[in-house]
């Protein structure tokens, strides 16, 4: 797989080699990694510790309620409530106070004074409250602590997520709109492209240029007038507006100009002799195109599709206007956002889903990444 | 008119009680066994037959406040044997927007912002309600006028017609803090605008900190801050003076209104009266900035925050103990009385539908209030029902402020143009508390303004 | 569920099995209905020239038929709602654009969209090809280039929470949340409200794009490398030159067009880059871009067609330089066979 460059032999080069890449891909990776720590965190860990924090113990300040009166029990003449304030067993009291000012007054175990009662609070977090007049207190009484909070994770967020109710189905229908949408415009990109490259025919560099300038245009303002036309011919006919086949050819018309221009550069690099050797051999350029074309083309392909992919897979706006919102059309980015909740908290809700949404793009990745990593041709991508 | 004949049609047509029994186990509470609720109000809509009927709604509301709203819808599907698709967005102001241009709106479209509602009204995207949801508002909301004014829009050829029926309403004028912290401290709740002002300055110089402040909001960033001066100049000037600000007769330069964006920031601009000094309260997040009350030890005392915030108190906060809310008070020296800020959303039909306009019916129920009322997050100007439903003496509380008020506005940013309202209002208050002067904001928002035809 | 996976499917196979059909079916169409045959008088009659006049336009008529719909339609329909008021109904002449050239905040967006051209698609070239040429020198080096491809990968939604965890910023006191304050906080400093630091804060929502679009350049740019012919890298170094001077004078070169349409593509996505600003600062603080301000005067409180559609216009305006250079690459290209 490597070259080998001899000058690389220099062991400090190499070393530099290793560091810097090694640099680059901490600082791409880190804030993608903190995601993912959060993810599998405690959703009220959250928002008040950083994620890097989450590997060691960590202290954190918080009060407990007694009982009230109602609670104590008689025991051997002395008056006694006892509770727990630590609902996680692994969780451990550092200290405690009965004032905010003062948190570290007592330690775990110790008796604290309160008007002539004692009240204690042992490291697992339960309390017992003793006193020799009966208590009279009718809301608890507020005691603070500091807790020792050893590291924890878990995979709730993403059952939280998983078992909602309409993800399966969304998944099913992102797949629906993915792949055709992936595929169609390659497809209609490559003829498209390669009669660019190689084909002659009036008005070609027009039309080619025309395509590069649609690149441009702002996906957003495209969406009331194509909204209004599918509207209007879902009327003639008496079909719905909203269907797969409208959001299909709505993501190749948004795709096809980076599609084109893409392949057209790719295509319109390969060797001109291979073409020319087909057509003295009498094929026509279908055949050229279909037999030599498309195979030699498949790493190009192939990075487009990734790029076409991860569009599709990802996007919310076309998705939102061009699709329904009920069960049989929902797509997953649609379906997360609903979880989120009007006002955008759920922040544990926002970080395993964001996982579980790029799941599938990564699979797609890792499974195409060879027709890049190898390239197949030694024109490969060369552009004009 | 031709509400009534629809009606009697439906109900002609049996076969609704049959769908009732079949769903009634998804419902929150059983029909017919909690007294608190009206559930008379049911027998109606029993009686139709809308089984082959879908009602599209679309709102802004989705997680917790979409179940609530479904667990609403839940009893009119069982009652009447409709079919509710609610799709909920939080892009809800784009989408609707989309939606109507293009001509496939829901049946009925719920508005968090009567601005919004106008406009769309005016390119007459919207159907009215009709006399009779009108006459209804007026004779059973406190204070209906001001409701069915609110409900009132030009539509495409300029007439006023009434097209937004609000259910649901949030109130604004509020002070979150914790007891036990006032307690300890020996604080008292504030009556006069004056106290809570000495108040702060008392917490200083007991060496803590008075307010959390955030106006973070992602795409929304600095609308918490435009309650704030809607709160305050509803404090310091007479409501006629508020209604001109709104609808720009009072130009937003006017020295009353800059006023009031300085009073604001006296309390916001001021590192030693916020939690994180000043330059934080652009970049907190409003959804975490209530948090700081509730740290062990206090970051801030006080939190001025809408009856919506409670959700987003930390985990395990148990209201009315460990939280509560005081009314944000009158300066006693101004002589306003007690004037109130509020909100609210508004349901307007976006296509029309005899079964939407029964399901419009069906909110007018006392019941279908009290099934909220009962869970959370919900208060009303509803005077029929019966306020024991509310599920507790917080909301209780928040319901009271709102009957008790001797001024009662609706949020003026909701109310302004869109391009003001959502977007030069929340960008000058975003400029004032990073450091520019009230006037200049106020300059910039007033050309704005007179930049909109 | 399983009805609703085969109904996935059918629509899957339907959509791209119409899709194939045509093209081979008018291609047979054409080899068919032009076939060579005999003239009257028997001889051959070859009518190759016709089928090669019609046939690139089989090729490129569903695609020119999508363009057509999809993108020109709308941007004639823009073109027609600039002259109009809000709604699209009355007739306002220029009023819009002089709107524009008069507003402070579109004169913002203007130079923010500069800045944003200048460096993202610099930043991404130059550290995608930094990646790639590394990444061929070790090991571990498609490992390296997965993990820089994947924010790629990433939803926008999903991004916008990566980066809360970033830039967020908490008062002096509290516990930082966000990377670089703990880190600027660890180092003795005071930490800052990123995101609204006049000017720089640009930057920090910059290095979100370029984060997420060095994997794209990445990728193309590695393609390229492994076509520079070994030949002309070994000549060089037998030449003694040493690995720095065999890179930029001899591979460099070779891949320049490649660069060039790397570079393109992405200055296209920075100048419809809206989601990144919306999601972190809505425009607040001095960093509105353009595609965010025309996304909010298209769709915000009631939507104003007028507005929005002069600033798409600005934004397509934006490109002509890249399209004129396009078509100058393309012409040398042809001269050059």
């Amino acid at each position: 797989m490597n070259r080998h460059v001899p000058g690389l032999r220099i062991t400090w080069g190499r070393l530099l080699t290793h560091v810097s890449l090694l640099l680059l891909v901490t600082l791409w990776t880190v804030p993608t990694i903190g995601l993912f720590v959060s993810s599998l965190r405690d959703k009220d860990q959250l928002i008040i510790s950083g994620w890097w924090t989450a590997f060691s113990t960590t202290e954190r300040n918080a009060f407990g309620r007694t009982g009230a009166a109602n609670a104590q029990v008689q025991v051997g003449g002395r008056y006694v409530i006892e509770g727990a304030f630590l609902d996680d067993p692994r969780r451990t009291i550092v200290s405690f106070g009965i004032t905010q000012a003062d948190l570290t007054a007592f330690g775990p175990g110790e008796a604290a004074d309160i008007d002539g009662t004692s009240f204690t609070l042992f490291e697992d977090g339960t309390y017992r409250w003793v006193s020799d007049e009966p208590f009279s207190h009718s809301a608890g009484r507020r005691i603070f602590y500091t807790a020792a909070i050893p590291p924890t994770f878990s995979l709730q967020n993403y059952r939280d997520v998983l078992s909602s109710e309409r993800i399966d189905r969304a998944f099913i229908n992102t797949f629906t709109v993915t792949i055709p949408a992936t595929v169609i415009p390659i497809l209609i990109a490559a003829f498209a492209a390669y009669a660019f490259a190689w084909m002659k025919f009036p008005g070609r560099q027009w039309l080619f240029a025309l395509v590069v300038g649609l690149l441009v245009v702002p996906l957003q303002m495209s969406l009331i007038p194509l909204l209004r036309m599918y509207n209007e011919i879902g009327a003639m006919f008496g079909v719905p507006s909203k269907t797969y086949l409208g959001i299909w050819l709505a993501h190749t018309g948004f795709g096809l100009p980076l599609a084109i221009y893409l392949l057209r550069n790719y295509i319109g690099g390969l060797p001109r002799d291979i073409i020319e050797s087909a057509q003295l051999d009498g094929a026509s350029h279908f055949e050229i195109f279909i037999r030599l074309i498309l195979p030699l083309s498949v790493p190009a392909l192939a990075s487009f599709a990734i790029f076409q992919f991860l569009w599709v897979w990802n996007d919310l706006l076309v998705a939102l206007v061009f699709l329904g919102k009920g069960d049989d059309q929902i797509v997953l980015t649609s379906s997360l956002r609903e979880l989120l909740g009007s006002r955008g908290d759920n922040w544990e809700i926002l970080t395993s889903g964001a996982f579980i949404s790029i799941i599938v793009p990564l699979l797609v990745f890792f499974s195409l990444q060879r027709y890049f990593v190898r390239g197949l041709l030694a024109g490969s991508v060369k552009g004009g | 008119m031709r509400n009534a004949a629809i009606r009697l049609l439906l109900a002609l047509s049996l076969g609704g009680l049959l769908g009732s029994s079949v769903l009634a186990q998804n419902l929150v509470f059983p029909i017919g066994q909690d007294a608190r609720f009206n559930w008379s109000d049911l027998e109606r809509f029993e009686a139709m037959d809308l089984s082959a009927e879908t009602i599209q709604v679309f709102g802004p509301w989705t997680a917790g406040d979409r179940d609530l709203v479904l667990s609403i819808f839940a009893y009119f599907e069982a009652a009447t044997g409709a079919k509710i698709d609610y799709a909920g967005s939080d892009s809800f102001e784009q989408q609707i927007v989309i939606d109507t241009q293009a001509g496939s709106p829901a049946h009925v479209a719920i508005f968090p912002q009567p601005g919004l509602a106008a406009d769309l009204a005016s390119r007459g995207s919207l159907v009215p309600l009709g006399d009779e949801i009108r006459e209804w508002t007026l004779e059973n909301y406190a204070a209906g006028q001001s409701w069915v004014d609110l409900g009132t829009y030009a539509d495409a050829d300029g007439n006023p017609d009434f097209f937004g029926f609000f259910y649901k309403v949030d109130l604004k004028s509020l002070v979150w803090y914790s007891p036990d912290n006032f307690a300890d401290a020996g604080y008292e709740i504030p009556q006069t605008m004056e106290e809570l002002i000495a108040l702060s300055e008392q917490i200083v110089a007991d060496g803590d900190t008075p307010w959390c402040i955030g106006l973070g909001s992602g795409d929304a960033t600095g609308w918490p801050a435009t309650d704030w001066v809607e709160d305050i100049l509803l404090r310091t000037q007479p409501p006629e003076v508020y209604d001109g600000w709104v609808d720009n007769s009072i130009p937003f330069n006017d020295p009353r209104v800059v006023n009031a964006i300085e009073v604001f920031g006296s309390f916001a601009k001021n590192d030693a009266w916020v939690d994180g000094g000043a330059a934080s309260v652009g970049a907190t997040d409003f959804r975490d900035s209530p948090a700081g009350v509730f740290t062990v030890p206090p970051r801030c005392y006080m939190h001025r925050q809408a009856s919506f915030i409670p959700t987003f108190f930390p985990e395990g906060t148990e209201l009315g103990v460990d939280a509560d809310f005081f009314y944000f008070p009158a300066f006693e020296s101004e002589d306003l009385g007690r004037p109130v800020l509020g909100a609210g959303t508004l349901w307007a039909l976006t296509r029309e539908s005899a079964a939407a306009r029964v399901l419009i019916d069906f909110l007018t129920t006392p019941l279908a209030h009290e099934l909220w009322m009962a869970q959370s997050g919900f208060l009303t100007p509803h005077l029929g029902v019966n306020l024991d439903a509310y599920a507790n003496d917080t909301l209780r509380g928040q319901g009271e402020i709102l009957q008790n008020a001797t001024t009662f506005r609706f949020d003026g940013s909701d109310l302004m143009p869109g391009a003001i309202g959502a977007g030069a209002f929340w960008t000058g208050m975003v400029n004032f508390v990073s450091g520019d002067s009230a006037q200049s904001v106020a300059d910039a928002i007033q050309r704005a303004w007179d930049a909109l035809r | 569920m399983t009805q609703q996976v085969l109904m996935a499917l059918l629509a899957v196979v339907a959509g791209v099995g119409a899709s194939l059909a045509y093209f081979f079916g008018t291609n047979l169409l054409l080899d068919r209905l032009a076939a060579d045959g005999r003239k009257p008088d028997g001889s051959y009659l070859s009518r190759e020239s016709t089928r090669n006049a019609i046939r690139p336009w089989l090729f490129v008529l569903p695609a020119l038929v999508i363009l057509g719909v999809y993108l020109v339609y709308p941007v004639f329909e823009t073109f027609r709602l600039s002259f109009f008021d809000r709604t699209g109904t009355e007739f306002v002449g220029l009023g819009n654009y002089a709107w524009a050239i008069d507003n402070p905040e579109f004169r913002m967006a203007i130079r923010n969209n500069l800045l944003w051209l200048l460096f993202v698609p610099a930043m991404s070239t130059a550290v995608g090809l930094l990646v790639a040429t590394l990444a061929d020198r070790v090991s571990w080096g498609n490992v390296a280039k997965s993990l820089i491809f994947m924010p790629m990968a990433i939803s926008f939604v999903g991004a916008s929470v990566i980066w809360k965890f970033v830039y967020d910023y908490r008062g002096p006191d509290a516990q930082q949340i966000g990377i670089v304050n703990a880190i600027v906080v660890a180092l003795g400093g005071e930490p800052q409200a990123w995101i609204t630091v006049p000017f720089w804060n640009n930057f920090l929502l910059m290095i979100i794009l370029v984060w997420i679009q060095t994997g794209f350049a990445m990728v193309i740019l590695s393609a390229a490398l492994r076509g520079v012919p070994e030949e002309t890298i070994e000549a060089a170094q037998i030449d003694g030159a040493g690995e720095v001077q065999v890179f930029f004078r001899i591979i460099v070169p070779q891949i320049t067009s490649t660069i060039l349409v790397v570079w393109t593509t992405i200055t296209i996505v920075v100048l419809k880059v809206f989601d990144i600003v919306l999601a972190m600062t809505n425009g607040q603080w001095g960093t509105n871009v353009l595609a965010n301000s025309m996304y909010n005067w298209m769709f915000r409180g009631g939507g104003d067609f007028g507005r929005g559609s002069v600033i798409a216009l600005v934004i397509m305006l934006a490109v002509v330089p890249i399209m004129v250079w396009n078509i100058r690459r393309f012409q040398a290209e042809e001269a050059m066979r």
